[in-house]
C-alpha cells in the first residue's frame, strides 16, 4: 500500500468523527507555505513571482505550529517556494512531527542531500520530491539542466537512511503519456513509497467552449496514462481521484480541504486562487463565499481539476456513502482492472 | 484597487497625509469597515492596514515578476536564451548560498 496504515487509519479516523458530528466544512490538508523563495524558476510557477522583499520574508516556527493546531487538519503538506532554503525548517517539522501530523515536505531536492543530517526519519515525515518526468521532461519542467540526476541522487540517498520519500508530478496536457507511464516505471524502481500526480493548473480567460474542451483533453490524457496500470505503480492518492482525473466520476471541488497558510495570512478561497487573506483559520472558514468558486460557479475554476481541490472531494467520498467507500475498496484492491 | 492588487509588483501610494508609501499590496477588502488595504512597506517588518480613503494616488512604481514569466513565452524562447536565463537565475541563486 503507498499510504502506511498507521497514516490511513489518522485519516479515516479524523473523516469519520467529522461526519459523525455534523461538520460539513473540515480541512484534511493543511497547505503550509513558510516561505516564497526558491533556488529554481520554474516557468510558469506563480508561486515565487514576488519583489525580492516579499521573497525574504519567512514564517517562524511558532506561526507554523500555531497554524497546524489552529486549523487541525491530520496532514500538512509544506511546499513553497523551496522549504529547504528555509533556516528553521527542521525545528518546524520537529514541531509538527511532535504534535503528530504528517507531514510532507515538498522539495526539488537540490539541497535535500546536504540537508539529510539535520532530520530524523520519522513514521509523521515524508519527503515529497517535486517530479514531473523523465530526465528530458522534468529538466524542461524546472527549467535546469541537470536537476533530474540531482533529485535522483538525493531519493536514493534519503531512502538509504530510512525516510519516507514519495514523489509528485504536474502534468500539462502535452505531456507523451507513454513517457509518463516509463516514468511511473522508474520512480518505482527507485524504491519511493509512492506517487502523487496532478494537471497543471493555468488560468485562461478564454470561452467556456475552450475552457470545457480543456477538461476533456485533461480527462483524456489521464486516461492514456492509467489505463491499465502496470501492478508495480503507488499512488499516495485517493483511488476515487484518480478516476475523476479519467472521467469516471465527477466531483465538484472542496476548496477548504487544503487550506493555504503563508506570510500573507489564511489564503482565500484555495491553494491556487489568490483571493484576499484573512487573519485566522476561523475566518477563512466563516468569511469565504464558497458558494462562488468551483466548476461552473467561477471562470477561474473553470478547468481546474488540481489534486489541492478535487482529492478532498474524493476522499468525502469515499466516506460520504456506501457505494462510495466500495468503489473505493474495489479500485484500492484490484487498480490493474481501470 | 483591484489592479493594484494583481499587480505582482511593488506599488507607490501617496496617502492625503502626504506620506509615501512604498511596497507590495497583498490583500484588500472593500467590504470591510472601512474598506482597506494591506501592504508590505519595503524595509518593513511588519504590514500596514491603509484605508482606501486614504490613498490619494497609487503608481506602478516596481518590476512587474510576472511578466513574460509564463510557461508559454519560455516554450516559445531560443535555447540559448533559456540556457542564459537559466544561467543567470543559478548563479543569482548561488549568490544568496541557496545552492
Amino acid at each position: 500500500m503507498a499510504v502506511p496504515v498507521a497514516q490511513m487509519f489518522t485519516v479515516t479516523k479524523y473523516v469519520l468523527t467529522q461526519k459523525l458530528t455534523g461538520v460539513k466544512r473540515y480541512p484534511l490538508v493543511l497547505m503550509l507555505e513558510p516561505l516564497f523563495r526558491c533556488n529554481l524558476a520554474c516557468a510558469g510557477c506563480g508561486k515565487i513571482q514576488y519583489p525580492d522583499h516579499v521573497l525574504d520574508k519567512r514564517l517562524t516556527p511558532e506561526q507554523c505550529w500555531a497554524a497546524a493546531e489552529e486549523c487541525g487538519a491530520p496532514i500538512v503538506s509544506i511546499p513553497g517556494g523551496e522549504p529547504l532554503i528555509h533556516p528553521d525548517m527542521p525545528a518546524i517539522v520537529q514541531g509538527l512531527v511532535a504534535r503528530k501530523k504528517y507531514v510532507y515536505l515538498c522539495t526539488n531536492a537540490i539541497l535535500l542531500e546536504r540537508k539529510l543530517d539535520e532530520y530524523r526519519p520519522s513514521p509523521y515525515l515524508t519527503f515529497s520530491i517535486h517530479m514531473d518526468g523523465l530526465q528530458e521532461e522534468h529538466d524542461l519542467a524546472v527549467c535546469r539542466d541537470g536537476i533530474y540526476d540531482v533529485a535522483v541522487k538525493a531519493i536514493k540517498a534519503a531512502l538509504k537512511r530510512g525516510f519516507r520519500v514519495t514523489t509528485n508530478t504536474t502534468l500539462f496536457d502535452d505531456a507523451a503519456p507513454e513517457r509518463v507511464r516509463k516514468f511511473f516505471d522508474a520512480m518505482m524502481e527507485l524504491g519511493v513509497e509512492g506517487m502523487m500526480i496532478s494537471p497543471g493548473y493555468s488560468y485562461d480567460k478564454a470561452p467556456d467552449k475552450k475552457n470545457f474542451l480543456k477538461r476533456q483533453r485533461t480527462r483524456e490524457l489521464f486516461s492514456r496514462i492509467l489505463h491499465r496500470p502496470n501492478s508495480g505503480w503507488r499512488f499516495n492518492q485517493s483511488p476515487l481521484f484518480l478516476d475523476f482525473l479519467m472521467g469516471k466520476v465527477d466531483y465538484q471541488c472542496t476548496p477548504w480541504g487544503n487550506p493555504t497558510y503563508n506570510v500573507f495570512g489564511w489564503q482565500k478561497p484555495c491553494y491556487l486562487l489568490q483571493d484576499g487573506y484573512v487573519a485566522t483559520f476561523r475566518e477563512l472558514m466563516d468569511q469565504t463565499e464558497w458558494d462562488s468558486y468551483g466548476t461552473g460557479r467561477n471562470e477561474k475554476c473553470a478547468d481546474c481539476m488540481v489534486h489541492c481541490g478535487y482529492e478532498a472531494s474524493a476522499v468525502d467520498d469515499t466516506f460520504g456513502s456506501l457505494r462510495g467507500f466500495g468503489r473505493t475498496v474495489v479500485a484500492t484492491l484490484m487498480p490493474t482492472a481501470r | 484597487m483591484e489592479i493594484a492588487f494583481d499587480y505582482r509588483g511593488d506599488v507607490t501610494l501617496e496617502l492625503v497625509s502626504g506620506e509615501t508609501v512604498r511596497g507590495y499590496i497583498f490583500n484588500r477588502n472593500s467590504a470591510a469597515s472601512p474598506p482597506a488595504l494591506q501592504i508590505f512597506p519595503i524595509g518593513q517588518p511588519s504590514s500596514r492596514v491603509i484605508p482606501y480613503a486614504d490613498v490619494m494616488a497609487i503608481t506602478f512604481t516596481g518590476e512587474d515578476t510576472a511578466s513574460g514569466k509564463s510557461w508559454e513565452t519560455w516554450v516559445q524562447k531560443k535555447e540559448s536564451e533559456r540556457k542564459a536565463e537559466a544561467e543567470q537565475i543559478k548563479a543569482e541563486a548561488q549568490a544568496r548560498g541557496h545552492l
